[in-house]
């Protein structure tokens, strides 16, 4: 028979385990909420250079600058998150559009980054209309090639 | 086109040409599309006429074989064949290139292309597209482009069982074909917010991603989005006016 005091310590360690394993799927969740958090803000921070691209403002270089300010502060806010942990594929509470690839091929993943820094690079460089209506595509172009490899369609 | 990319992993091909290859994963298995280019040996450089339109919508191979449907000709069938009879020409105009058939991966394939017959049967709609003399002569031309050769209802129409398009739900979306997601639907976009109005879902049509419409990639779409904005801009508006009708 086991003994009180073996019984007890097995069932602390259960408890701790548990825990750990609750703790781990939380910190996915928690991730996977933190980077689509990023994305929103992200896509909230664009919004004014879009509206120009779509020619529903007229083009203002403060607005393009205060625009891409904007975007910088996004990276600034999770520059602390690991923001495609490995362990964030999934999520427990959370429904996560990550693509298994972002793991799989993190080469890819890595120059699809390096494309959209170079591309932001390229706009905040740009200084009237014609230059920031000529670089803007490359900054979208950035977003939908890694979305379309990276992301499963929502639906 | 783009379904009938060279394998990226391959070196050497050209990724502008429909030289073909490039796995296409479906609910039964892995298709690698044929080579489109006029190619004599691999391609379809000596195709006939009549070869190329039965293919195109009947689903019948050179060689007499049924087609499996991933190929969509259950779209094409609805075009006038002088339409097909001109993206023959398009793609004999275009630069032969030597890339020879892989065979698909799919565990019963002999089997199930002798089914085909009897799927066609209930899955192809042969009665060619018909304008609707109540709507305008641009909705019309966007409600032949998005169900003939554009064969949007592919993907955004929900199948059934023995995958048939469920025609009663058109464009209500459904599973992604390649089997991760969901293929949103189209019907009642402006109801739903996904557009403005008819201008902006053009925009977007034209311009997706790189205009910031963020859901205009992933699943293919953008591959799809960057075909369209070659369209002329009349065509792009008609195709928007057309969509923005569906409820």
């Amino acid at each position: 028979m086991l003994s009180k005091k073996l019984f007890k310590s097995i069932s602390a360690g259960a408890l701790v385990l548990s825990l750990g394993i609750t703790l781990a799927y939380a910190a996915a969740d928690d991730v996977i909420k933190a980077r689509q958090n990023w994305m929103k803000e992200r896509a909230k921070a664009l919004g004014p250079m879009v509206a120009i691209m779509k020619g529903e403002a007229p083009y203002d270089a403060a607005a393009v600058k205060a625009s891409l300010d904007a975007v910088n502060a996004t990276w600034e806010a999770v520059k602390d998150i690991e923001l495609f942990a490995p362990d964030s594929a999934k999520g427990e509470t959370v429904e996560t559009f990550a693509k298994a690839e972002i793991w799989s091929d993190p080469e890819g993943f890595k120059a699809a980054g390096e494309a959209m820094e170079k591309a932001f690079s390229n706009l905040a460089a740009t200084t009237d209309e014609a230059g920031f209506k000529a670089a803007f595509p490359a900054v979208g172009a950035a977003c939908g090639g890694c979305h379309e490899k990276f992301r499963r369609p929502k639906g | 086109m783009s379904c009938h990319k060279p394998d990226p992993k391959q070196a050497g091909f050209d990724p502008s040409l429909p030289s073909g290859g490039a796995p296409l994963k479906t609910p039964i298995g892995i298709l690698y599309p044929p080579n489109l280019t006029p190619d004599t040996q691999t391609g379809i450089g000596n195709w006939s006429d009549l070869e190329f339109v039965n293919a195109m919508q009947r689903g019948i191979s050179k060689s007499g074989q049924h087609l499996i449907p991933a190929f969509p000709y259950t779209s094409y069938a609805a075009m006038p064949v002088g339409d097909v009879l001109d993206i023959k020409a398009y793609l004999m105009s275009l630069k032969p290139v030597t890339s020879p058939k892989r065979d698909a991966d799919i565990p019963i394939a002999f089997l199930l292309r002798r089914g085909l017959g009897l799927w066609k049967f209930l899955g192809l709609n042969t009665t060619p597209w018909k304008p609707d003399s109540s709507q305008t002569v641009a909705w019309n031309r966007g409600s032949y482009l998005v169900n003939g050769p554009g064969h949007c209802g592919e993907c955004h129409t929900p199948r059934n069982l023995i995958m048939v398009r469920d025609e009663s739900r058109l464009f209500a979306g459904g599973p992604h074909p390649e089997g991760q997601g969901k293929v949103p639907g189209m019907r009642s976009l402006l109801e739903r917010s996904r557009y403005k109005d008819k201008k902006d879902l053009a925009t977007a049509l034209q311009f997706g991603e790189e205009f910031g419409y963020e859901n205009m990639a992933s699943g293919g779409m953008r591959q799809v989005q960057i075909n369209m904005s070659k369209l002329p801009q009349s065509d792009i508006d008609a195709i928007a006016e057309y969509l923005i009708s569906l409820k």
